[in-house]
């Protein structure tokens, strides 16, 4: 995994904090996710997407709390349902 | 004649994850004949994973069919992962691809990854630097396995599998920035080149559900988070009319032309 340098001291609407989160959900073995869009607005980063566990959504909050603790984030990312299907798609 | 497939992507299965498909699966022999898997079953292709795949879609009921995913191969353990697997009954392609007898039909399946590389005008080269010039080769290696899978199946209807995407339209949502990593258009070639019926594809999570390759053949992202619910289900048969492309019916009865 890249090391991730200490930039907790860096604004929110830095890109290069949104670039670092984005390795970091992908990168940190305990997390491993690629589908996370970090997006900057005025008040701090929001992550998008959508995660298999209750558990892994609260492991990236966590993680980047940890590793940039003076960032605002907010998070939106849901958990995907698994209900089955009610239709089917017919293809001739 | 009809031939009724189940599929999903990128489920990315771990302990946590493991008991909630399981539900929605024990009805698969009432909706479906095939489940096919477009690759990315576990977070970090461990053994340990692959495991919870096993408990969570073996012993449905149906076949299971899957390719890899690039999450599968993160801790190097793709011989023990498809041991794993293979082991609870789901058939693992990778450059080739088996077939299935459905009621009477044969249903062709050929599998492989998949790599990135981008789309026509905006894709990768043979040029360069040694390292460029690998990323091309895997991708092309890839595609030319997949076209020779899909002429080596006798079938009726023929699907292709893949984790990376054959064509950009199922991209769309997704960062064009990113594409390049998503798919690449020899994927698509190699579908065109024979007369498959069906593309699926999982790895854009921000992806769209349907596309077309240049010469037709419909391509579904069924990743996970994309189709948002525990499988989709699609009935492929010659009977029905090219007007009712798409058309969504109602799941839990087979109609009577089957």
């Amino acid at each position: 995994m890249t090391e991730h340098q200490d930039i907790a001291t860096r604004r929110a609407t830095d890109e290069y904090v949104a670039a670092e989160i984005h390795r970091l959900l992908a990168e940190d073995p305990d997390v491993a996710e690629q589908g996370i869009t970090v997006v900057r607005r005025e008040l701090g980063l929001v992550l998008h997407g959508e995660v298999e566990s209750v558990q892994r959504r609260d492991e990236i909050l966590r993680r980047v709390a940890e590793h940039f603790p003076e960032l605002a984030v907010t998070s939106d990312i849901g958990v995907v349902r698994t209900h089955p299907p009610t239709e089917i798609e017919q293809l001739p | 004649m009809v031939i009724r497939i189940a599929a999903v992507g990128d489920v990315h299965l771990d302990e946590d994850v493991v008991g909630r498909f399981r539900p929605a699966l024990e009805e698969m022999p009432n909706h479906a004949d095939v489940l096919l898997l477009a690759g990315d079953l576990t977070r970090h292709g461990t053994e340990a994973e692959a495991r919870c795949v096993a408990r969570e879609f073996g012993g449905l009921g149906v076949p299971v069919v899957t390719v890899l995913g690039n999450h599968d191969y993160q801790c190097n353990e793709v011989p023990r992962v498809v041991e794993v697997l293979e082991a609870a009954g789901i058939t693992v392609l990778e450059g080739n691809g088996t077939v299935l007898d459905c009621g009477g039909s044969r249903l062709g399946i050929a599998g492989v990854k998949g790599f990135g590389g981008g789309f026509a005008g905006r894709c990768a080269a043979d040029f360069g630097e040694p390292e460029m010039k690998a990323f091309v080769q895997v991708s092309t290696e890839s595609a030319d396995a997949l076209k020779a899978a899909l002429h080596s199946l006798d079938c009726d209807l023929l699907v292709a599998l893949t984790h990376y995407s054959p064509v950009p339209d199922t991209l769309a949502g997704e960062p064009p920035e990113i594409y390049a990593f998503l798919g690449c258009y020899q994927l698509g070639q190699a579908i065109d080149s024979a007369p498959t019926t069906l593309a699926l594809h999982g790895h854009a999570h921000h992806g769209t559900e349907r596309g077309t390759t240049p010469g037709g053949v419909r391509v579904r992202n069924v990743a996970h988070p994309v189709i948002k619910q525990a499988y989709s289900v699609f009935h492929l048969g010659e009977h029905l009319e090219p007007g009712e492309v798409s058309r969504m019916g109602s799941l839990g009865t087979r109609p009577a032309w089957s």
